[in-house]
């Protein structure tokens, strides 16, 4: 099959199942029993993008979906790290929801044009779903972003520690230039962290939050937002779970000791009975 | 005048039907109102009014609609379990003997 169309197709999957597994871990956690359900559910819908992406890898590849997401080794998985960061607490997981989903709407938003018509029809189809969760998110944000000082303070700090991980979304895919070049990663990972960068920067000025994206973390400092307008030099605050996050690695397979035991739990039933099914 | 919305339910184990809506100054006023409007023959035995304007709705509401495959929230889906458990405890009985 055409390689770089796996590679594509893998990251973005791998994403979504990941992250989708670390939303789920709120089940019976969350702030209140609505937003559990609503959480749950959107964990749900994350997993399911991911069975989409990995439907269509298998269908491509004449592999098996269920395999795919839970018969590979940890080193097999592309995702970017932020979705494997744990937790911690709601105000962090409410951060990298609002971040990661911001990203994703622009790559999918991008993708909408993708060269192979199965995937771009798969992209505007999760796109629509998407766009609910970009409200969820948006909408959280926005209340505690206004609401007291305790929750804003927190909100901020996560909003700092999620950002740099953040950017590896944006990381390229693995055989990218070919992707690109075959259009089937329609606009460079470099223009859509651009993008990205704007999005985000526009809207936490628009919330008010000071956008202390610091320098250190992005090594092309000219695209760094900030409500003055200024750069905010290499606080070296500490990344959350180890491991410096500014050169990412998570398309190259390269992961933090966070993911062995997301692994480990994700794949121990599967790995307990190979084949298994619902 | 504000235009109030009515619900009424037949009994306790019924829910809140909408069945319509009156012009009312407040209130007291709409649920007399929505009485003589609403349960003159006995259609139920009570009633709600609310003002329309506190009713809230999704301005797009085609976020209501469901984009991808949801067939894992239905327990069609999980039809095929019962067969496994069945086959699952035959194989523990044979096992057993």
């Amino acid at each position: 099959m055409n390689e770089s169309l796996a590679s594509v197709l893998t990251a973005l999957g791998d994403d979504e199942l990941v992250l989708g597994h670390r939303h789920s871990e709120w089940t019976g956690y969350a702030p209140h029993l609505e937003e559990d359900v609503a959480f749950a559910s959107i964990a749900q819908d994350e997993i399911g993008h991911a069975t989409a992406y990995y439907t269509l890898l298998a269908k491509e590849s004449g592999g098996n979906p269920d395999v795919i997401a839970l018969g590979r080794d940890k080193s097999e998985y592309r995702h970017a790290v932020i979705c494997e960061r744990p937790n911690r607490e709601w105000a962090y997981t409410l951060a990298r929801h609002w971040l990661y989903d911001m990203a994703d709407d622009i790559r999918l938003e991008a993708l909408e044009a993708c060269s192979h018509e199965d995937l771009a029809s798969l992209a505007r189809k999760i796109r629509r779903e998407e766009r609910y969760h970009l409200i969820h998110a948006d909408t959280w944000t926005a209340r505690v972003a206004r609401g007291p000082v305790e929750g804003r303070r927190k909100l901020m700090d996560a909003v700092g520690e999620a950002l740099p991980d953040a950017l590896g979304i944006f990381e390229p895919v693995e055989l990218e230039e070919t992707a690109v070049k075959e259009g089937l990663w329609p606009t460079p990972s470099d223009e859509l962290r651009r993008r990205f960068l704007d999005r985000a920067g526009a809207k936490l000025d628009e919330l008010g939050l000071p956008t202390e994206i610091h320098a250190h973390v992005v090594q092309d400092a000219e695209f760094v937002a900030s409500s003055s307008g200024d750069l905010i030099e290499d606080r070296q605050s500490e990344t959350p779970g180890g491991s410096a996050s500014n050169d990412h690695g998570g398309r190259r397979g390269r992961h933090t000791p966070d993911f062995d035991r997301l692994w480990e739990d994700m794949t121990g039933q599967y790995r307990a009975h190979p084949g298994a099914t619902w | 005048m504000d235009v109030y919305e009515v619900f009424r339910r037949h009994g306790h184990k019924e829910p809140f039907e909408h069945c319509g809506a009156v012009i009312a100054p407040d209130a007291e006023m709409a649920l007399l109102l929505a009485k003589e409007c609403f349960l003159r023959r006995r259609e139920a035995s009570h009633l709600w009014v609310t003002r329309r304007a506190d009713i809230h709705s999704f301005q797009d509401e085609s976020l209501l609609e469901i984009a991808a495959d949801k067939s894992y929230r239905f327990a069609e889906a999980y039809r095929d379990v019962v067969t496994k458990r069945e086959r699952a405890r035959a194989r523990a009985k044979e096992l057993a003997s």
